[in-house]
């Protein structure tokens, strides 16, 4: 939205987004939120930072330059510690735990890897599924409907523990994998990622990716997904 | 002197070229540091430590990216490494200025000393959120980087940088809120 709020989207995106803004009242707030907090990061480019007079940058370059110049072609410090640690013993050790670690993982998710069904804590009298246009995956290029719902073959998943993200690609078949449309589930809306190779129906809200190097169809956010059989 | 005749003059360890890095690109890393830690002498203190990785990094650097991402990424790993291991404190908006009830009501508009102290109460809100968040801010609004310059920086994805600056600008604002009648 900020790209929105700063005039750059292209047009053709403007007008899907606006078109959202008019179904779709928890982003019209969002949007609201969104411009206040971006006018008033605005203002943080005018602000004098606190500290960092020109005198302190001096005494520091000074400080540097002496540092530099006794390091010489020491070896790094960093170099030292990193081969010290390095031993045979240090790297036995971690890669223990690194398996120790993945094992934990197997088994606090084999509901997720044994395919059970995704549970969403998002409140069902919150979101009406019966209300989601139902589309194939070649059919999203053209829609203008904000909630959607689609089906295909999952790919491609990928988890960002630090973010609370997981994204996949949805494929119209396995045979036709250039016909795809990425997903993403992000927090706190929680879903059990699916597993890839198997087919799905997911609902969420449709978007178009337009970066440079992008340039495809997405549901982000992922809202509900359903199992369907092979 | 055209950055790449300014790398390889300091990777030859010419003092007038890293004299010259230090002076063009300091200000700009102190920004994020700052924003990053929250106070100042912390602050001038990591980035002694920045420069002295970015002077001694300077052999490998490969002209991938630019010289100022390169170096906000060894900033910003730095600071990172900085919060793992000391946590530094950041005092609540709420401690600094009191209940928005107990602030000062909104003084004349022409008050100088009065339009840079609500602008500091957006500074200060922007030191409370959570770390990810206020570097992307402060990479975005403070040293206007774009997504794919900030990605590099951070080591994530474009669409994870605007997520996080979605996320932090809708958190800005709520933190402000109660504060809305003095900006």
């Amino acid at each position: 939205m900020i790209p929105y709020l700063e005039c750059w989207l292209p047009a053709s995106e403007s007008a899907r987004l606006e078109q959202h803004l008019v179904d779709c009242d928890s982003c019209r707030s969002l949007l609201v939120r969104l411009r206040a907090g971006h006018q008033m990061a605005q203002r943080l480019a005018a602000l004098p930072i606190e500290g960092g007079s020109a005198s302190d940058f001096e005494f520091g370059l000074a400080a540097l330059e002496a540092g530099v110049s006794a390091a010489g072609t020491h070896p790094s410090v960093w170099r030292d510690r990193l081969e010290r640690l390095a031993t045979p013993r240090m790297v036995t050790a971690l890669s223990v735990l690194v398996l120790l670690q993945l094992g934990l993982l197997v088994v606090s998710n084999r509901g997720v890897l044994l395919g059970e069904r995704s549970r969403v804590s998002v409140t069902r009298d919150a979101v009406n599924f019966r209300e989601f246009r139902r589309l194939s995956i070649s059919e999203l290029k053209s829609n203008t409907q904000p909630h959607v719902s689609t089906e295909g073959y999952v790919e491609d998943v990928h988890t960002d523990e630090e973010e609370g993200t997981v994204a996949f690609k949805l494929v119209e078949s396995p045979q036709n994998a250039e016909s795809f449309v990425v997903c993403e589930i992000m927090s706190p809306i929680q879903i059990a990622p699916p597993r890839a190779g198997t087919r799905i129906r997911v609902y969420g809200v449709a978007r178009y990716d337009a970066q440079n190097d992008r340039n495809w169809n997405e549901v982000n956010p992922v809202l509900s997904i359903v199992p369907l059989n092979p | 002197m055209r950055e790449r005749e300014l790398v390889l003059a300091a990777q030859r360890a010419e003092p007038a070229a890293l004299r010259e890095i230090y002076i063009a690109y300091h200000r700009r890393a102190y920004n994020l540091v700052l924003y990053s830690l929250g106070d100042p002498a912390l602050a001038q203190d990591v980035l002694q430590v920045v420069f002295l990785k970015v002077f001694r990094g300077l052999a490998s650097f490969r002209f991938q990216s630019s010289l100022a991402t390169w170096i906000y990424r060894i900033a910003h790993n730095e600071c990172r490494e900085h919060h793992r291991r000391l946590k530094p404190p950041i005092v609540p908006l709420e401690a600094v200025l009191g209940s928005a009830d107990e602030v000062d009501p909104k003084p004349s508009s022409h008050d100088l000393h009065a339009r840079r102290e609500r602008d500091l109460i957006i500074q200060r809100a922007v030191m409370e959120l959570p770390v990810k968040m206020r570097e992307a801010v402060v990479l975005k609004y403070v040293e206007g980087l774009s997504y794919d310059d900030m990605a590099r920086v951070l080591g994530c994805a474009p669409g994870t940088v605007a997520s996080r600056l979605n996320r932090a600008l809708a958190e800005l604002e709520e933190r402000l809120r109660p504060f809305k009648r003095l900006l």
